[in-house]
């Protein structure tokens, strides 16, 4: 494989824990515009842990995960009984005070003399605990690979689980669901905080592979994109969110031949497709049919 | 001069409605009597466009109407005083009598003083929101709504509906008088005692079905209750 | 003496700033409250329109008025392409598609915009380039009270059609009670459209006298547009017309005063964490869905 091909794969990778931690609130029945913050808290956290503390990736990363679960538990806490707009808007004015509070955030150390840590608007450089320990770009994208399959397992698990019937139908219809004897606010919560862990550990490993983030990573962009490829990609399985930043990721970098203009392509083709398949492309029923043919 | 034939609503893969049929007849009040959940809302919403039938035929006039947009079924001549009167909260009276005739242009004014003369508390509080009046006078301001698109086809949806014992009887007068000014009204009634009175034919249905039509008198009126509140016995 | 002057000169400036948005939520809101669904795209649709017109600026067009009728037309055009593309088709079913539809389009307007115009800033006439007026020891920007007027008489203008035309009959009937609305021979997907150029042609008048006030355009425009379109119609309460004039002021008077009092950096932050705490509280007026 070349370096290229690596890139992209390595990309598709990482957004997709952001499209997956989306996927989880919609799936939930919300719709959230500020899984970035929590993607930028992780980037953060794991940054931190690695270059100032000197942690090892996987510790970091586990404190990456556990501060953006905290993280999500402070915004998703207050707002619990929000819905719809409301509780999209908050999660954006949350988001954006995160990125502001990134664009605050200057703490700096003595590394083998050289200050490292965030600083400010100028953001985070050298994280560089992927270099230094040699491991290799195609190596890391089996990193990220191997996390994000051992995510989609879980997923799986839980969707088939008792749990996961429940989180889907306080997804759809939170007053017969809480009518049957469901904790809706509760199973709420508790896919909050799970998309947030989750954003965060796609954030830990975005940093290591950028080895540079500034705030601006982590603005109302993001979100909406991670939104957007939960909701192509389908709301019938956890692979749609890979198919949808699969599609993005794909068209944008494998559709050189379109250059300039991708995104006019792609984005009618959304709007498009969104006309005919408003749950996605992998859509309950697409997904009920395959699954049919075993 | 409607007539419904075999007309089934589902939501979903439930049909409240499993094949309709019925007649309602030029210059007459007709009265649909079931008990809850026999899918009398649901036939309502049918007729006017709200709900698409999944099978099934409406003719009014001659034309077919079934699967129409609900505005297109206002143009025809046919209005619903839908069921909890579903008046504009937050527009005034007048407004919400404007908002009925949005279909027409011309005369709008003239019609709205014949009503002010029917309906003279609507006048009194002709500027004042529709949300803060009473229940009846809600229901009024919803019959009168609909009278503005000049239908030749009245549906009513359970107008006395959560309304005092006075209060329905004003109500059923005034279904008395449009029907004795020429008006066809087809009616959904839980007042059975009420509906009876007034009508001249009735349905019976339950759940989803018509189960018996005939002329009031046809059926001991103690029985039409019975089956009206509670349906046959299963 | 100096602190008061300081206050009433924020004040001044937070009320120009305000009425800028309050002119981009009226816009906003008038979709969000027809439609309930959230119109991504009211920004890009907005940036397109001034692009096309400063665009037209550098090839033929002169004169500020020739200039904000191309722009006026290219938002509205923008607008009615928006609402057949991402909302007509999802009338009655789901909010989140025709909101991640019309995100889809947002990178889709600006990508045209940006190959048309590829530079990070240009050159748009000013609206005034003289001096501020001076009030005593305030400063006023002429631009600033023209936006005032225009955010005002817009607001009227918006009241008038509203309340006294028949098309306003029916844009507030299908605020207040949809359903009923059909039933009244409404057909929403006509008045839908119509809304949807009316909205364009409100942005489009913020749009051009953001941009002519500044005296250039940057692709910011579009997602600066949307985002302070939604927060000041939230900050007034969801869906509701004099809401989205009052949260456009306060938007703009806590955005002076918070730069001036806690730093640049602030700006925009008191202006999240009160969105997010009244969110939270849900004070009365924010379920509001009345519109007149």
């Amino acid at each position: 494989m070349d370096e290229y091909t690596i890139g992209v794969l390595t990309n598709v990778g990482l957004l997709a824990f952001l499209a997956l931690s989306a996927y989880v609130l919609l799936v939930a029945g919300e719709l959230s515009f500020g899984q970035q913050a929590f993607f930028g808290v992780g980037a953060y956290a794991a940054g931190v842990g690695t270059a100032m503390l000197a942690l090892p990736l996987p510790l970091a990363a586990a404190l990456a995960m556990g501060l953006g679960a905290g993280a999500a538990a402070l915004v998703g806490l207050p707002t619990l009984r929000l819905r719809g707009l409301y509780f999209a808007m908050a999660t954006l004015a949350a988001a954006e005070m995160f990125r502001i509070g990134f664009e605050l955030f200057r703490w700096q150390v003595e590394v083998g003399g050289e200050r490292v840590g965030p600083d400010g608007t100028q953001g985070f450089r050298g994280i560089r605990w992927v270099f230094e320990h040699g491991v290799e770009p195609a190596q890391f994208l089996l990193m990220v690979w191997a996390l994000l399959g051992a995510v989609l397992g879980v997923l799986v698990f839980v969707e088939r689980s008792r749990l996961g019937v429940a989180v889907r139908a306080g997804g759809q219809d939170p007053e017969l669901a809480a009518a049957v004897g469901l904790d809706v606010l509760r199973i709420k919560l508790g896919a909050i905080v799970a998309a947030g862990a989750l954003a965060a550990l796609g954030g830990a490993l975005f940093a290591h592979h950028n080895t540079y983030i500034e705030p601006r990573n982590f603005d109302i962009m993001l979100g909406v994109h991670s939104l957007a490829y939960a909701l192509i990609g389908g709301l019938g399985t956890v692979l749609g969110p890979l198919l949808g930043v699969a599609l993005d990721i794909g068209l944008l970098e494998g559709g050189r031949f379109l250059k300039e203009y991708r995104m006019i392509v792609f984005g009618g083709l959304v709007a498009v497709l969104l006309m005919f398949r408003p749950r996605g492309v992998l859509d309950e029923r697409a997904v009920h049919r395959l699954t049919r043919w075993r | 001069m409607l007539s419904v034939r075999d007309l089934v609503t589902a939501y979903g893969k439930i049909e409240a409605l499993r094949g309709v049929s019925l007649d309602v007849a030029q210059g007459s009040i007709t009265c649909l009597l079931g008990p809850n959940g026999a899918g009398k809302t649901t036939l309502m919403m049918t007729l006017a466009g709200i709900l698409k039938p999944r099978r099934g035929r409406v003719e009014f006039s001659g034309r077919r109407l079934d699967g129409v947009a609900p505005h297109r079924i206002v143009a025809s001549g046919i209005a619903l005083v839908p069921e909890n009167r579903l008046v504009f909260p937050n527009m005034t009276v007048l407004e919400n009598l404007h908002a009925g005739a949005y279909q027409r242009r011309g005369g709008i004014e003239h019609d709205i003083e014949r009503l002010f003369g029917r309906f003279p508390r609507l006048k009194e509080r002709a500027a004042q929101p529709a949300g803060t009046l009473s229940g009846g006078e809600q229901q009024m301001l919803a019959v009168a709504r609909a009278l503005m698109s000049r239908p030749s086809l009245l549906l009513m949806d359970e107008p006395s509906l959560g309304l005092a014992p006075l209060v329905v009887e004003e109500i059923f007068k005034i279904i008395a008088e449009l029907h004795r000014d020429g008006a066809t009204i087809f009616l959904v009634e839980q007042n059975a005692h009420m509906a009876l009175k007034v009508a001249q034919h009735f349905y019976l249905m339950e759940q989803g079905r018509i189960t018996f039509s005939g002329d009031p008198g046809s059926l001991a009126e103690d029985e039409v209750i019975r089956r009206a509140y509670l349906g046959t016995a299963r | 003496m100096e602190p008061l002057v300081d206050f009433l000169q924020n004040t001044l400036d937070g009320i120009a700033l305000g009425a800028s948005y309050a002119l981009l939520a009226l816009g906003f809101t008038l979709i969000f409250g027809v439609l309930r669904r959230a119109n991504l795209s009211y920004g890009p649709a907005i940036m397109l329109g001034l692009y096309v017109a400063t665009w037209a600026h550098l090839h033929f067009a002169h004169g500020l008025a020739v200039l904000f009728l191309i722009a006026l037309a290219s938002t509205v055009l923008a607008g009615a392409y928006v609402e057949r593309l991402c909302f007509a088709p999802h009338r009655g079913g789901s909010a989140v598609a025709a909101m991640v539809a019309s995100f889809a389009l947002w990178m889709q307007l600006e990508e045209i915009a940006t190959l048309a115009l590829p530079r990070h800033l240009y050159e748009f006439p000013a609206l005034y380039d003289g001096p501020a007026l001076s009030l005593g020891p305030l400063a006023v920007r002429p631009e600033a009270l023209v936006m005032l007027a225009a955010a005002i008489t817009v607001a009227a203008a918006l009241w008038a059609i509203l309340h006294r035309t028949r098309f306003g009959t029916a844009v507030r009937a299908l605020i207040d009670a949809p359903r009923a609305a059909a039933l009244c021979g409404i057909h929403a997907g006509a008045v839908s459209i119509q809304v949807f150029a009316l909205a364009s042609a409100i942005g489009a008048i913020a749009g051009f006298l953001i941009v002519a006030s500044h005296a250039q355009v940057t692709p910011m425009l579009g997602m600066w547009s949307t985002l302070k379109g939604m927060l000041a119609m939230m900050l007034g309460g969801l869906g509701s017309l004099p809401g989205a004039v009052i949260g456009g002021l306060a938007l703009g008077l806590i955005e002076a005063h918070s730069q001036w009092y806690l730093g640049p950096q602030f700006r925009d932050f008191v202006a999240y964490l009160l969105l997010f705490a009244l969110l939270a509280l849900r004070p009365p007026w924010m379920s509001t869905r009345s519109a007149s």
